[in-house]
């Protein structure tokens, strides 16, 4: 390799067109700075319409990359179908959470736009790199504006709990795996953790010094995917931050994270060296683990917000197993991403709009509320039971092709530990029946105990949440159309 | 003469004086200092390394960004600590107990 800086020039400038989207991006975050800090006087929702021209051009900006593979700037930067699929559904989720955040919080919240375009250069950071120093940028982006954003509207004690929790217990997980890299860094001299250096390094290097490091990495990542037990935040956090920033945190942070953790676990499990094994135990063991704990913690909540903590737990459990059978097509795992983002964004919608108007996320306030708004019950119950995984829905399709991924990978290698995975798998799915369908126990069958005071909700985005629920019974009827897409 | 291991005993004491900070202290700007510890601990190890890495200089680049990340960190977390205060008139995390099962 020449490392002339006539040639390091050139390969810098040959790479930029792959980050064209992230350019944009930032050109975006700053145009909504201006926006917040001088036309907002005259024009209120100036940053928000930056905000969504930013998303549509961005969207625009990935579509053009979709059949591109490359890679620019000596390895650091990496596009791919995968990562440009998974930017491509980061960046439609912000569209409609910025839509939720400016029907909710109508004052004041110009900067939130920002920071949560910055949010979304994060992610796309996370899901299009191969590097060590990238990957820690990305997830400090996304943490760092994530604190903000919880933090953001803190008009109450619970807000401002979260997210005193949310950012202490953020940094130390970050602190952590600095730790862990700098250790992996030492031993492997090289920070792309798909380069032959690194995978050699690890291969000679001392069997407790690898597993110090690699667990200390899976401390910060762990933080962002919110797996057992790095996932004590998440019910807190989710809770007391306001509903379209829980909405944020529980779908695309997540996604970005789970890419960056597909491509880590491909780049180091294959193999029969100690890290590989290390790693795909691992992984097994905190996905069974991660869907016991987020499914059986979910029975016993009251709050809606806080059961869909534990739910979204248990799915980084079901993510987690979708990842261990990854071999060479990674559609099943988009499409399991897509059916949980959909369905997440679409319930947390619906249970803001129930607070908006009745004023409670209590389970027990849903009492009778299902004569009142029929429609929006009807499609709540549709969005349970597609996060249980039952047909008609999305989520039916995406656990259906995790479980016979997951099954294949046991007739090849017949590993018991496969069949223990599908097992807990099929366990804590029957697990969570119990507790989504107490969302239409409660609205259709008990009655309604007290009056609450009925508010004007927002008109546009239960409309929002509607079109997202008919996708999730086109898509569960149809599941052709996607994987065909995303194949 | 100083050797790697040298540098490498120190930064594993920053790194556990650090844990024990967040972990004992009773006040969230000493955990803040705690993380802080911890971070550096670790771009002393980045820098160290960096020595055996003479083509890319990966560890020192990192360092640099994570001296930056760092204070960005705790800018924001200073802000949110100051929120905490102005609602609870506390910052020992063990008195703020509004959201738990």
């Amino acid at each position: 390799m020449n490392l002339s800086i006539a040639n390091i020039l050139d390969e810098i400038i040959a790479s930029v067109p792959l980050l064209k989207p992230e350019l944009l991006l930032i050109a975006g975050f700053i145009i909504c700075i201006f926006c917040a800090l001088f036309l907002q006087k005259w024009w209120k929702d100036s940053a928000f319409a930056a905000c969504l021209a930013t998303t549509v051009v961005l969207i625009y900006a990935l579509v053009e990359q979709l059949g591109l593979s490359a890679t620019g700037f000596s390895n650091m930067w990496l596009v791919d179908p995968v990562g440009t699929y998974a930017r491509l559904m980061i960046a439609v989720s912000t569209l409609i959470i910025a839509i939720f955040i400016q029907q909710r919080y109508r004052a004041h919240n110009g900067d939130v736009y920002s920071v949560l375009l910055a949010a979304t250069l994060g992610m796309n950071v996370l899901a299009a790199t191969t590097n060590w120093l990238l990957a820690f940028i990305g997830i400090e982006i996304v943490s760092i504006a994530s604190y903000v954003l919880v933090g953001f509207f803190a008009d109450s004690k619970k807000q401002a709990e979260a997210a005193m929790k949310y950012a202490l217990f953020g940094s130390v997980c970050a602190a952590v795996m600095l730790y862990g890299l700098s250790l992996i860094y030492g031993l492997t001299g090289d920070l792309d953790f798909r380069s032959a250096q690194h995978l050699q390094g690890l291969m000679t290097s001392p069997q407790a010094m690898v597993t110090i490091a690699f667990l200390f990495v899976f401390v910060g990542i762990g933080f962002k995917l919110s797996f057992v037990p790095f996932h004590i935040w998440s019910p807190d956090v989710y809770q007391g931050a306001p509903t379209p920033v829980t909405a944020f945190l529980s779908t695309i942070p997540k996604v970005a994270a789970l890419i960056l953790f597909m491509r880590l676990y491909k780049a180091w499990s294959a193999g029969g060296f100690y890290f590989s094994d290390l790693m795909v135990w691992f992984m097994i063991t905190v996905a069974i683990v991660t869907m016991l704990v987020g499914n059986l913690a979910a029975l016993r909540q009251n709050d809606v917000k806080r059961m869909m903590a534990y739910s979204s737990i248990g799915h980084t459990g079901f993510l987690l197993m979708s990842i261990s059978a990854y071999q060479d097509t990674s559609s099943y795992i988009l499409f399991y991403i897509f059916a949980y983002v959909v369905t997440n964004l679409a319930a947390f919608i619906f249970i803001d709009h129930i607070e908006q108007r009745t004023g409670t996320t209590e389970l027990t306030g849903y009492a009778g509320l299902g004569k009142k708004m029929p429609l929006l019950f009807v499609c709540f119950t549709v969005v349970a039971v597609s996060l249980i995984g039952l047909p008609p829905t999305i989520g039916f399709v995406g656990k259906l092709m995790i479980f016979s991924a997951v099954f294949d990978l046991y007739g090849d290698t017949q590993a018991t530990a496969l069949v223990l995975l599908l097992i807990v798998g099929v366990l804590t799915s029957v697990i969570s029946l119990f507790f989504y369908f107490r969302i239409p126990l409660y609205a259709f069958l008990r009655n309604a105990d007290r009056q609450y005071m009925e508010h004007r909700g927002s008109a546009i985005l239960p409309l929002l949440a509607y079109v997202l629920t008919a996708l999730i019974i086109f898509f569960g009827l149809f599941p052709d159309l996607l994987l065909r897409m995303l194949g | 003469m100083i050797t790697l291991t040298h540098f490498l005993l120190v930064s594993a004491c920053i790194f556990c004086i650090g844990l024990y900070a967040v972990l004992a202290k009773r006040n969230a700007i000493m955990i803040l200092v705690g993380i802080e510890l911890m971070i550096n601990a670790s771009i002393l190890n980045f820098v160290a390394f960096s020595r055996y890495d003479k083509t890319n200089y990966g560890g020192q680049i990192f360092a640099l960004f994570a001296i930056v990340l760092a204070a960005a960190a705790v800018a924001v977390g200073l802000a949110i600590i100051l929120n905490v205060y102005r609602q609870f008139k506390t910052i020992n995390p063990q008195n703020i107990h509004e959201l738990k099962d």
